[in-house]
């Protein structure tokens, strides 16, 4: 889990280009939006891209969007759940 | 006038089109005519016909009459794509007043002006924003307040004494006695909408469309494409209506042809996640975007982005260049090729079309539409023309373009002039008739598709109570096409942290103008006449 909590916090810096921030910086429980990373709607559907890209995971519903981005934490949890799952 | 373009125009592209003297929303009642059991528009699984949307269009015209809406009051609209806007948009038009466009983003002061400067009798908008209205309304004229109440958020407003009561839009639909027509009689010469678009000094100004502006300007891109089979084909709505872009390749192409609006609001951000499963359950026949929409769906897995696309007939972008990687994925995933476009408010919606279905050149805006006249003259007098490959200011005619700024003779006069619209863009045009955008003349930043003018951001920035001088550049980003950086210079003596400053921008600005990265200076670089060196900030930008 941590691994893919530093692996993601790597590349989310990375795909969207943030400039303010290094991964290193990013507390586990930094929120995507309101106070936190401050993304906006294209970052959000870049991110789904690379989730789905890379993990094979797809958050295409705004019912598991809502659960799902809301720190850096929740999408690690998700994203380690459902590739067990699939997996299984 | 020599037009190399005419060249470029697929077979079924006539040179000039006939325009039929008739307002907006003859539209609406031809297809109604045509087909009133056709879907017209889908809203989270709520769908009306045709039928059934004339039919609430009349009863919203008929209570807007009640409240004193006449023939030339403007009526703003402050909503997300979402069937009240349509409602809303026709009925308004229909009663033979004028739309005022807005964006929903925009709040505090901004509004009061955009109100006040059009002189907007009444407002109709969501309760999601109606705190935002009500914010502003002792500094307008606003009588009227319409809400759609979709979280019944108006019950906990306190409204202070003396401001008008919001009135709920299904009430007043629902008491409306007759669902006929308003009897008012409209003449295409009539302005239908007030299109604002903030300058560069961030002061608001609306380009003033008439109904033939706008009915020229959606029958020329319907006819640049030429699709006659649709049927009640679906169109995804996902640019906003508020937005000339998706008021014209949205709302006005669907009713012109009868197809289906899929709308998809923008009310937060976990919208944008409706996007993939609305693909995949409407199969659209058109998706006019963004570049920024187009890179990120393009970012999905191929064998995902190929299911999701490969029904899409008519893929357009407008707003900014879209990457060439973009334009080489989606033909590698569905054999077809994104069409950009190019565009003003002050033209309606489209001046430039790349040809359908072929596409132009990458890196180019296309040609001129139907009876679109484009030139290139020198930046500096406007005066004389530029020869194939030379760089200048683009220039353009025809019957899409504004009759003016609405009430301002001294920028209608700087920005038209003998009827050549003069667009503030640098561009060239080469042999074959292609044109190329070089870069904006205002210093514009264009971010995900959305116009952002540097001094709409200083303006705030400067306002900040620690802050001297500030200046707001763009810089390239693989995404949105350009991000915003500003360069902040404190005032002496006084500390503050970039974090501090994002949240005041926060709380002061729409998302789509915040800075992504902020920058701290000792002073602004400034030219002897005090003017932002733009391109010493930019500079310094890109080494962030």
């Amino acid at each position: 889990m941590n691994e893919l909590l530093k692996e993601l916090k790597r590349k989310i810096v990375e795909e969207l280009q943030l400039k303010e921030v290094s991964p290193d910086q990013l507390a586990d429980a930094t929120p995507f939006f309101d106070g936190g990373l401050g993304l906006d709607s294209v970052d959000l559907l870049v991110l789904v891209a690379m989730v789905d890209r890379d993990y094979g995971v797809q958050i295409f519903s705004r019912e598991v969007g809502e659960k799902v981005f809301v720190t850096l934490s929740t999408l690690a949890e998700y994203i380690a759940k459902t590739r067990k799952t699939r997996s299984v | 006038m020599n037009k190399p373009w005419l060249k470029q125009y697929e077979a079924h592209v006539p040179h000039s089109l006939t325009y039929p003297e008739v307002p907006i929303h003859r539209f609406l009642s031809d297809t109604v005519d045509r087909h009133p059991d056709y879907v017209a528009m889908t809203f989270n699984e709520i769908h009306f016909t045709y039928n059934e949307l004339n039919e609430r269009v009349n009863r919203f015209a008929h209570a807007l009459l009640k409240l004193g809406v006449e023939k030339g009051d403007r009526v703003a609209l402050l909503l997300v794509n979402s069937p009240t806007y349509v409602f809303a948009f026709f009925a308004v038009v229909k009663l033979g007043a004028v739309v005022v466009n807005l964006s929903v983003g925009i709040q505090g002061e901004e509004l009061a002006r955009c109100l006040n400067d059009s002189g907007a009798k009444a407002v109709v908008t969501l309760d999601l924003f109606a705190q935002g209205v009500y914010a502003v309304i002792k500094k307008t004229g606003v009588k009227t307040v319409i809400l759609h109440s979709v979280f019944g958020l108006e019950k906990g407003m306190a409204l202070d004494r003396g401001v008008p009561q919001p009135l709920l839009f299904q009430d007043l639909v629902a008491s409306a006695g007759t669902a006929q027509g308003p009897a008012t009689r409209v003449s295409p010469e009539d302005v239908a909408v007030l299109q604002y678009t903030s300058g560069s000094t961030g002061a608001p100004k609306a380009a003033s469309l008439t109904h033939k502006n706008v009915v020229a300007s959606v029958l020329q891109s319907d006819s640049w494409v030429g699709i006659s089979d649709g049927g009640n084909a679906a169109v995804l709505c996902l640019i906003p209506f508020f937005h000339v872009f998706g008021m014209s390749a949205c709302l006005l192409i669907s009713v012109l042809k009868g197809y289906r609006m899929v709308l998809l609001p923008r009310i937060d951000l976990m919208d944008i996640l409706s996007l993939m499963e609305t693909l995949k359950t409407y199969r659209p026949i058109s998706f006019p975007a963004v570049p920024s929409l187009w890179t990120a769906i393009l970012s999905l897995p191929p064998e995902v982005a190929r299911e999701h696309l490969s029904p899409i007939r008519m893929a357009t972008s407008g707003g900014a260049p879209l990457p060439q990687w973009a334009h080489e994925r989606f033909e590698e995933l569905t054999g077809r090729r994104i069409v950009e476009a190019y565009g003003l408010s002050e033209a309606s919606s489209a001046t430039h079309f790349a040809p359908y279905p072929r596409g132009g050149p990458i890196g180019s805006i296309g040609v001129p539409l139907p009876d679109t006249e484009a030139k290139i003259v020198d930046r500096e007098t406007g005066n004389t023309e530029c020869g194939a490959g030379e760089i200048g200011e683009l220039v353009v005619k025809g019957p899409q373009i504004m009759q003016g700024y609405w009430n301002n003779e001294a920028l209608t006069s700087s920005a038209l002039r003998k009827g050549w619209l003069h667009t503030g863009d640098l561009a060239r045009m080469d042999q074959d008739g292609f044109f190329y955008l070089i870069e904006r003349k205002d210093d514009l930043i264009i971010s995900s598709g959305f116009n952002i003018y540097p001094g709409e951001i200083e303006e705030v920035l400067r306002k900040h109570p620690k802050v001297k001088d500030a200046a707001a550049v763009g810089v390239p980003d693989r995404i949105k096409g350009q991000a915003v950086v500003a360069v902040i210079a404190l005032k002496p003596g006084v500390e503050a942290d970039k974090q501090e400053l994002l949240k005041y921008c926060k709380d002061n600005m729409p998302d789509y103008r915040l800075p992504r990265a902020i920058l701290f200076k000792e002073e602004i670089p400034r030219d002897p006449a005090g003017k932002i060196l733009r391109r010493m900030v930019r500079l310094e930008a890109l080494d962030l």
